[in-house]
């Protein structure tokens, strides 16, 4: 079977400035539909970069991206993107916001409606359909963002960092609600953070990745009880073993960018 | 700040400087050729109103001033809009023109005068290019700078949305920079009307400019405090009706 999301030996080097930068190199990844895989890193491992790539916002310097097989020839609604800024349209209201990928898709008025009812009451928004983002907190702001990407029924979900503006007991509410969504859609997820308990939460796979130029360090499979949803799967055995065994890993990478970040 | 308070203390602020200028004026410190008294402007006010300044209605004057500066207003939005929305959307074009307007903005339109004279003679057009330059190269930094400031993650949002290039344009990057061009509109504006009175210092018969000039050299002291009073007033009307347009047209930004 085709993997949903294949990366075949992609490097991508910018240049900043007068030098090149390397920011990731020769990695190969793999992730199969109704996956949810988290990578890990320091920050600058060039892990958004990688989740750009396969959006589509840029084309790695070398190697492949494939969806489905086919290379990414640029962004499209077949893949939805969530950011840490949320990027919403603050002009709209919250219900135009999550129907604005199915405007542009030509869906009528009446069949968007119900789609964005659907969504806004699954993410509990129902009561806000007609407020403005600048109106919602960081939480809601990134419900609707979330529902937005879902409107369209993408087969991918691409998250970059989407919890690292919230505060941590609305980071925890999302992460709850982000797995429940998970269990009632199984769309495929990758999804980029620095936090090693939110990426174990969630994840079915973690991926660590070494500090610039990044590259797979270690690959973990993730089992938890079941329902994943519960709070207290965070303080179970399975969890802590498996924070156990990448916790060393991420922070050797995390102190070794550091370090090359303040040599002269 | 409560808006009470802060109402209340611009009021008290306005009612302490007319004590003191009438103190002044009426006191005898400065003579009332010099200084007109807030008695002596209302008066002379009234007495424009009744009897015109020299045979004409000032509101004719004011008219004139208000015509001039709202064409000439419209037509450089008319042309920054475009222009501004272009160089804001191509790297290409910025360099190309962006130049042009960063030497062209500093120079005082007092300076384009007699150039204006010279090649447009002293008709109306001579002034209404005035403003319309100069509200022009206002407005169309401003909706540049707008464009420019959409954040690369909205427009990526838009694109993996399934938006066209023309749609990103239209739907998101324009609705996006709106907070920025009702600045300029209104930056334009405020400039397009303090400008009105250079340009009618081009051999006008008409507007609060001309009257201006007219009754200081014939040392109609009081009709001057008049001129000058009655743009300060209309050009604050002016930016609260701008404002009070733009609260309800981009009720997302600010906040």
């Amino acid at each position: 079977m085709t993997p949903k999301i294949e990366l075949r030996e992609v490097s991508h080097t910018y240049t900043r400035g007068a030098s090149t930068v390397a920011a990731f190199e020769r990695l190969s990844i793999s992730i199969g539909a109704g996956e949810f895989v988290s990578i890990v890193g320091p920050s600058g491992c060039g892990k958004t970069t990688l989740l750009f790539s396969v959006a589509g916002f840029l084309r790695p310097t070398h190697g492949s991206v494939l969806v489905d097989g086919k290379p990414v020839g640029g962004p499209g609604p077949d893949r939805g993107v969530v950011f840490q800024s949320f990027a919403l349209f603050n002009w709209l209201s919250i219900r135009h916001n999550i129907e604005f990928g199915l405007r542009m898709a030509g869906v009528e008025a009446a069949r968007r409606r119900a789609r964005s009812d659907q969504l806004l009451s699954m993410v509990g928004l129902a009561r806000f359909a007609d407020r403005y983002p600048y109106e919602l907190s960081g939480g809601m702001k990134q419900r609707t963002a979330i529902s937005r990407a879902l409107a369209t029924d993408p087969d991918i979900l691409l998250m970059d960092e989407p919890f690292a503006a919230l505060d941590a007991q609305s980071r925890e509410m999302m992460q709850e609600e982000l797995v429940r969504i998970w269990d009632a859609t199984r769309k495929t997820i990758m999804f980029v953070t620095h936090s090693i308990d939110e990426a174990i939460y969630l994840s079915s796979r973690v991926i660590v990745f070494t500090a610039r130029p990044g590259r797979v360090k270690h690959t973990l499979d993730i089992r938890l009880p079941e329902p994943r949803y519960d709070p207290h799967v965070r303080t179970s055995l399975e969890f802590m073993a498996a924070k156990e065994s990448i916790l060393d890993l991420v922070r050797e990478e995390t102190v070794k960018q550091f370090k090359e970040e303040s040599s002269p | 700040m409560t808006r009470a308070k802060h109402a209340l203390l611009s009021t008290l602020a306005i009612i302490f400087a007319l004590g003191v200028w009438l103190a002044v004026s009426e006191g005898g410190l400065v003579s009332p050729k010099v200084l007109v008294s807030p008695v002596g402007l209302v008066r002379q006010f009234f007495a424009l109103i009744t009897d015109g300044y020299l045979g004409t209605p000032l509101s004719t004057h004011i008219f004139a001033s208000l015509l001039r500066t709202t064409i000439g207003f419209l037509c450089g939005a008319a042309l920054a809009l475009p222009i501004g929305l272009a160089i804001g959307y191509s790297p290409l074009l910025y360099a190309l023109v962006s130049p042009f307007l960063a030497v062209l903005r500093p120079i005082p339109v007092i300076a384009y005068i007699p150039l204006a004279i010279l090649w447009f003679g002293i008709g109306e057009f001579s002034k209404i290019l005035l403003i319309a330059i100069t509200s022009f190269l206002y407005m169309t930094v401003n909706t540049a700078a707008g464009v420019k400031a959409v954040p690369e993650d909205v427009i990526r949002a838009a694109l993996s949305l399934g938006a066209s290039r023309l749609q990103l344009f239209l739907l998101v990057i324009l609705p996006e920079s709106l907070p920025y061009i009702f600045a300029g509109i209104r930056v334009g504006a405020a400039v397009s009307w303090a400008v009105v009175v250079s340009a009618e210092l081009i051999a006008a018969q008409q507007g609060l400019g001309y009257l201006i000039m007219d009754a200081a050299t014939f040392f109609r002291i009081p009709a001057v405090y008049v001129g000058i009073a009655l743009i300060g007033v209309i050009g604050f009307v002016i930016d609260r009706l701008i404002s009070f347009a733009e609260r309800r047209l981009v009720h997302w930004s600010a906040r």
